[in-house]
């Protein structure tokens, strides 16, 4: 008869898988592009700027599908709870691996953001009309114009209030006594003995949505041929 | 009284001829910064149309000709836009001290820049489609040369 342990105090097995490579690859690349496209738009290399946004794209496109087709803590219908799932975490009624139901609104509104930002960037113009994101050929200068503007006031906004939510999320368990960046960085983690051990996706797999994510980042690039202009 | 008016007037002009910033008044100053913006962002705005054409599978040659001939206007009246004395002191602008401070880089600059707007002027009157891309992208590398080094956000 399983004896009841209050939350907290769950014995812990020895450290297992929690985190797939194309996740950590993923979230680390994300985190180093968004600070090197502030930087590089701060500094005159709106060209950089401009590819780090590309890079970005890809990684975005790449980590949709692999929502879908990767490693069962990288799924969508993995860790996305409705709201009854986010109050018995609150409760300490949670005993899974990966996402919380908490921190899984928080990835989907860092994904969410990121693509607004990026699909803004890709049609914005500068205020000189020197640099040109690839699909802004598809709208009119005003439009452009405006896509700038507000590209810029995202970032300050939500981009920037959602990656400080981040990071005050990794201090406050941190305080608690759990590393959320290890993890992130080794990939593995001491999970509940009640946790569903991770079911890890195919290699093979990852590697045709890499393809798939390159190439409609390409087209992107291009212009988006085929497209009314 | 009047007599020791002028020689406050004439300690000041002197002082002011001291840091070389003198002659502009303000009022003169602060016109030729309206000048520069309106021309700098007509400029601009033209670079946006021109872009789209030129980036199009059929671009509208008329409207390419006349973009042209409008940059090549204004890239000669940039000779006049940048007096001394108005810099970020006199007023809000996009025009770094550094200007001032390297005249003779910038100068040469400016030059290159207007050059190759009338460059780029006589190719899209040509209509040759090929060559007005090739020195509209040269004339795009001297507006980031300069912008690089010389220019500074001035939004918000």
């Amino acid at each position: 008869m399983p004896r009841q342990i209050p939350h907290g105090y769950a014995p812990l097995s020895r450290r297992q898988r929690v985190w797939d490579l194309p996740v950590r690859v993923v979230h680390w690349l994300l985190a180093g592009l968004i600070v090197f496209s502030w930087w590089s738009v701060h500094n005159h290399h709106t060209d950089w700027h401009i590819w780090s946004g590309i890079a970005i794209l890809t990684l975005l496109i790449f980590r949709l599908l692999w929502g879908f087709f990767g490693s069962s803590t990288a799924r969508w219908t993995g860790f996305i709870r409705g709201p009854r799932g986010v109050v018995d975490y609150l409760r300490g009624r949670w005993y899974g691996i990966g996402h919380t139901p908490l921190g899984a609104l928080s990835v989907v509104a860092m994904f969410l953001a990121l693509a607004v930002q990026v699909g803004l960037g890709l049609i914005a113009e500068d205020e000189d009309g020197l640099f040109f994101g690839p699909l802004s050929i598809l709208v009119s200068t005003d439009t452009s114009d405006w896509a700038r503007d507000l590209h810029e006031t995202w970032f300050e906004t939500a981009i920037l209030g959602l990656v400080g939510l981040h990071l005050a999320a990794i201090i406050f368990y941190r305080v608690r006594g759990k590393s959320l960046t290890r993890p992130m960085i080794t990939g593995d983690a001491a999970l509940d003995s009640r946790a569903q051990p991770m079911r890890p996706g195919k290699w093979w797999v990852a590697l045709i949505c890499l393809a798939v994510a390159l190439g409609i980042a390409r087209w992107v690039v291009a212009g988006a041929p085929g497209l009314p202009h | 009284m009047r007599i020791r008016f002028v020689a406050a007037i004439a300690v000041v002009s002197l002082s002011a001829a001291g840091v070389a910033v003198a002659a502009l008044p303000k009022n003169k100053a602060l016109a030729i910064m309206h000048a520069r913006h309106e021309g700098m962002e007509k400029i601009g705005d033209t670079n946006k149309l021109i872009h789209r054409e030129l980036a199009s599978s059929s671009p509208f040659a008329p409207a390419v000709k006349s973009g042209a001939a409008t940059i090549a206007a204004l890239a000669k009246q940039s000779s006049g836009w940048f007096p001394a004395g108005t810099g970020p002191e006199m007023g809000k602008t996009g025009a770094k001290a550094e200007i001032w401070q390297n005249q003779k880089d910038f100068a040469a600059r400016l030059a290159v820049f207007q050059r190759a707007a009338v460059t780029f002027n006589a190719a899209a009157a040509s209509g040759d489609m090929t060559a007005t891309k090739a020195r509209y992208a040269d004339l795009i590398g001297t507006c980031n040369s300069c912008h690089d080094k010389y220019r500074m956000d001035m939004h918000h």
